[in-house]
């Protein structure tokens, strides 16, 4: 078969229309009621932010260093810290960057300024992870 | 009303919603549906993508791409996705909160049973498009673009955000390994 042919094959041929959809009514109704479930709040990313505050007024009032006081927590509460300084923070980064590329998809590729202003929460919570980390580590 | 007047209200009244829905919803599924052939998986797409357009019509700015385009490109990424996850892809519909999901269900049914009369009424579509379906995404997307959905290449380039060089290459490659397909049936 000819390439011209077949373009014109393809162009030509009867193709499937809809015409009517019994079901879109009741869809919209119940599309524009549903709701977010996840799990993953950001209330989560206060948790250990949280306990950095505590260390650090800790150190402050008891003149001790920072540092030796998340050294310690990470000694005897060694699930826990994982969970809270190692964990959370990994996951709230993986989910923002995500977010953020879904974001820019879906709001049509912007290249401005706008952008930045629609994602700058998330943004907040990737440098907020990676501060989390960094302490730790 | 112009399409930014109706996202200004959108976005001042969530509920609204339902206008650009009822204006978009049947050129969208009936795209999906010409793009998979099936109509449990175009249903299925297809609330997927209006409820995303949904919970992010607040992010999109009008910036010359109209909200037809936004809602194409929305609904080929969600095909794509759906090749690529197809086994592991759950039903909207079973996590949705229907009033009445009995009646739902026996709508879609209602639909389903029209659209599949429909498309066996085009043979030479169903044929061409089971090859077009062993090409890869890329080869889809611009070729049912084109010659499914009669868009033209700046259409095409505003739904896949991609170059005209690019969409002219695509589609010329796509149209040879089609052809080979489409020879041996």
């Amino acid at each position: 078969m000819q390439a011209k042919n077949f373009e014109e094959r393809l162009e030509q041929m009867t193709k499937p229309e809809v015409i009517k959809l019994d079901h879109q009514e009741m869809l919209v109704k119940t599309l524009l009621s549903a709701k977010d479930r996840s799990a993953v709040s950001w209330w989560w990313l206060c948790i250990p932010l949280y306990i950095i505050a505590a260390l650090l007024m800790k150190s402050f009032y008891t003149h001790t260093s920072f540092f030796s006081n998340i050294h310690q927590i990470s000694i005897h509460q060694r699930s826990v810290s994982l969970l809270f300084f190692v964990a959370v923070p990994v996951i709230f980064m993986i989910i923002n960057l995500f977010t953020i590329r879904k974001i820019y998809f879906l709001s049509g590729s912007p290249k401005s300024i706008s952008f930045l202003l629609q994602v700058w929460f998330n943004v907040l919570m990737v440098i907020l992870s990676l501060f989390i980390l960094i302490v730790y580590f | 009303m112009t399409e930014s007047e109706l996202l200004q209200k959108i976005k001042d009244s969530p509920a609204d919603f339902s206008e650009l829905f009822n204006l978009y919803y049947k050129p969208v599924f009936g795209y999906i549906f010409r793009r998979t052939g099936s109509f449990d998986d175009t249903a299925d797409i297809t609330a997927d993508t209006f409820l995303k357009a949904f919970k992010h019509i607040r992010y999109f700015s009008y910036r010359g791409i109209s909200v037809k385009v936004w809602l194409f490109r929305i609904a080929t990424n969600e095909v794509n996705m759906f090749y690529r996850h197809s086994r592991k892809k759950n039903s909207l519909f079973e996590k949705l909160d229907f009033e009445n999901k009995q009646q739902f269900i026996q709508l879609l049914d209602n639909d389903k049973e029209a659209l599949e009369k429909e498309l066996q009424q085009h043979e030479q579509f169903l044929k061409i498009l089971n090859a077009l379906k062993t090409l890869s995404t890329k080869y889809q997307d611009v070729i049912s673009l084109k010659y499914f959905e009669g868009k033209n290449n700046k259409e095409i380039v505003e739904i896949l955000d991609m170059k005209e060089g690019t969409i002219k290459s695509l589609l010329s490659r796509g149209l040879k390994k089609l052809r080979k397909k489409c020879n041996h049936l």
